[in-house]
């Protein structure tokens, strides 16, 4: 019965002209998921068998102590729940201080509006190298990278400040394509301003939140040349400098299965955000690479 | 209305504060100080000494800055070139009617979201290895052994390989934005031009290229965006500091600035503002340059 279905539906003649396009993008696929899958699997290998080339045979069976080893040993452990930190805390503050400005912009006419919006825009193409130095020299002479704690709070602040204006421009856009009947109808029941919006356009606006904070945790986590900058030792490290500083210190140990499974590590938190969310984020890209 | 204005400054404070915090005087800073011979990038500006153009000129007689301006050129040009016609490829190729599109649209921007430093690992341990790396073992596998004992990240490959592993990684990113203009555009232009017999170039040729006008635009900034930004990747394929293959003016700022001193003869943060304000200008012309290029009709369609 199933072949019977599977042939009516489908249009070999059109399958046969599509066939070039397939190749070329299954070719693509299986080099992404070879290289992925190739180190996931010398994660669970030793380093003598991924020397040997049998990465892929396992056989002395799958070593998980690669990733005990990396977790603790390594601080792993450390850079890991330091991205947690900074990426969940950024993305939640980066809501509440872009969703009612994104809001105010989006709903009322007033003098700069547009030039706001614009700059938001524009600096949304602002090299980091523009910005940085400034940053550095202030930041140093308040004293602020002396005490692990204030280091903290410091890249929390900049997480979030490179990343408002882009969450703004994207909320924007959500808000403009909500319908203002909601307010329209709460205004004339007696609801103040600041009210309809925390209770009625901030829930409307869920889908968006959501989009733009995958987004955000997925920027604040894998956020490099900054933290490369500010992070002045381990403790406070997130975790894409703290690979850089274990792939460097590879050289000594020259443990190389632990390194795969210290990027694997670094890999499966935004990997499994993109497993299950992989559609939202597809349509959140197109819906602000258009803006751009 | 009056309490709509409370509304709007205490909505807009925060973020409108940060912004000015974290963009407007940082970009400001560093143009004056681009200006100056700052012997310290953390002292006051009373210590400054006012040099002019001077740090301009310095950088763009510097051999070590005129290698690194080439290769950010050279992997703008190429890499752009590849990036997005490979990415205009797939998303003609995802639009053709094939099966599976979302799968193979997720699959190709995967690599996007992974942190930068461990996709970088991923070629320079994996792919480039040269005891048990994939090109290798597959070239050794196809009997072809002169290809397979090349190490592809020596002086001569690095820079190639670099650029090779880079551009992998980017095209999921453009090929969504070429997607989502292909899917704007009517069905029924693409059904009329088939009843008149036009073939899929014809088609791509007279219909979807033109309307992809915008798009391009946008990929074109974007790419100019990311690749003045270009760091990460040259510091994992070159662990030692200023490597000629590898090095990008962010690089040789961060040397300048930051970075060990032998390779640097001047201590000056000036320098480095400098660098920064002409990468800056660079990302400002190509979007100019582009707007004037690709004229943006207004198609109604």
């Amino acid at each position: 019965m199933g072949r019977t279905r599977f042939t009516r539906n489908i249009s070999w003649k059109k399958e046969a002209r599509l066939f070039p396009g397939y190749l070329i993008l299954t070719l693509w696929v299986i080099f992404t998921v070879v290289l992925i899958g190739w180190v996931f699997a010398a994660s669970f290998a030793t380093t003598r068998e991924i020397f040997k080339g049998q990465a892929l045979k396992f056989p002395t069976g799958f070593h998980f102590e690669n990733y005990v080893k990396a977790w603790t040993s390594q601080n792993v452990s450390a850079f890991f729940l330091n991205s947690l930190g900074y990426a969940s805390i950024s993305s939640v503050l980066l809501i509440l201080i872009c969703a009612p400005a994104a809001y105010v912009l989006s709903r009322f006419k007033f003098f700069l509006n547009h030039t706001i919006q614009n700059s938001f825009v524009a600096a949304m193409g602002v090299p980091m190298v523009m910005i940085i130095l400034p940053l550095f020299g202030v930041v140093t002479q308040l004293g602020l990278l002396k005490q692990d704690i204030t280091v903290r709070i410091l890249m929390i602040i900049l997480y979030v400040g490179i990343n408002v204006p882009y969450t703004t421009i994207f909320l924007l856009a959500f808000f403009s394509n909500l319908s203002s009947s909601y307010e329209e109808a709460a205004a004339i029941d007696g609801c103040p301003p600041m009210k309809i919006f925390w209770k009625i356009m901030l829930p409307l606006a869920q889908p968006g939140i959501i989009t733009v904070s995958i987004f955000n945790f997925i920027n604040v986590w894998n956020e490099y040349f900054m933290s490369l900058i500010f992070a002045n030792n381990d403790r406070v490290k997130p975790v894409a400098v703290g690979l850089y500083s274990m792939i460097d210190s590879m050289k000594y140990t020259g443990d190389w299965a632990g390194m795969f499974a210290a990027v694997i590590i670094v890999f499966l938190p935004t990997f499994i955000i993109y497993l299950f969310l992989s559609e939202k984020i597809i349509a959140g890209i197109t819906a602000g690479g258009l803006k751009g | 209305m009056k309490r709509n204005k409370t509304m709007i400054v205490v909505f807009l404070a925060p973020a409108l504060i940060i912004f000015c915090a974290i963009f407007i005087y940082p970009i400001l800073r560093t143009i004056v100080m681009s200006l100056f011979k700052v012997e310290n990038v953390t002292s006051n500006p009373d210590q400054w000494i006012f040099v002019g153009i001077e740090n301009y000129k310095t950088l763009i007689h510097t051999s070590l800055f005129q290698i690194a301006l080439w290769n950010l050129a050279r992997i703008w040009l190429i890499g752009g070139i590849v990036v997005l016609s490979l990415a205009l490829l797939f998303a003609v190729i995802l639009n053709s009617g094939i099966r599976f599109k979302k799968f193979y649209r997720a699959v190709i921007y995967m690599p996007n979201i992974i942190s930068a430093v461990a996709l970088a690992t991923m070629w320079l341990q994996f792919v480039y290895n040269p005891k048990f790396g994939l090109l290798t073992t597959t070239f050794k596998s196809l009997g072809l052994d002169h290809l397979a004992s090349i190490n592809w990240t020596d002086s001569d490959h690095k820079f190639w390989a670099l650029l090779f592993a880079y551009c992998f990684g980017m095209v999921g990113y453009h090929m969504l934005i070429f997607s989502s203009g292909i899917e704007k555009i009517p069905q029924e232009l693409f059904e009329a031009s088939t009843i008149d017999g036009a073939s899929k170039t014809q088609q791509f040729k007279s219909i979807t290229f033109p309307l992809l006008r915008s798009v391009i635009k946008t990929n074109i900034t974007m790419w100019s965006i990311t690749s003045v930004a270009f760091f990460v990747w040259s510091q994992l394929f070159s662990m030692v500091t200023a490597d000629t293959q590898t090095i990008t003016p962010m690089v040789y700022m961060y040397l300048q600035v930051f970075g060990a001193g032998n390779v640097i003869s001047e201590r000056n943060a000036g320098l480095g503002a400098a660098v920064g304000v002409l990468m800056g200008l660079c990302v400002v012309i190509v979007f100019f340059l582009t707007n004037r290029v690709i004229k943006e009709d207004d198609l109604e369609y």
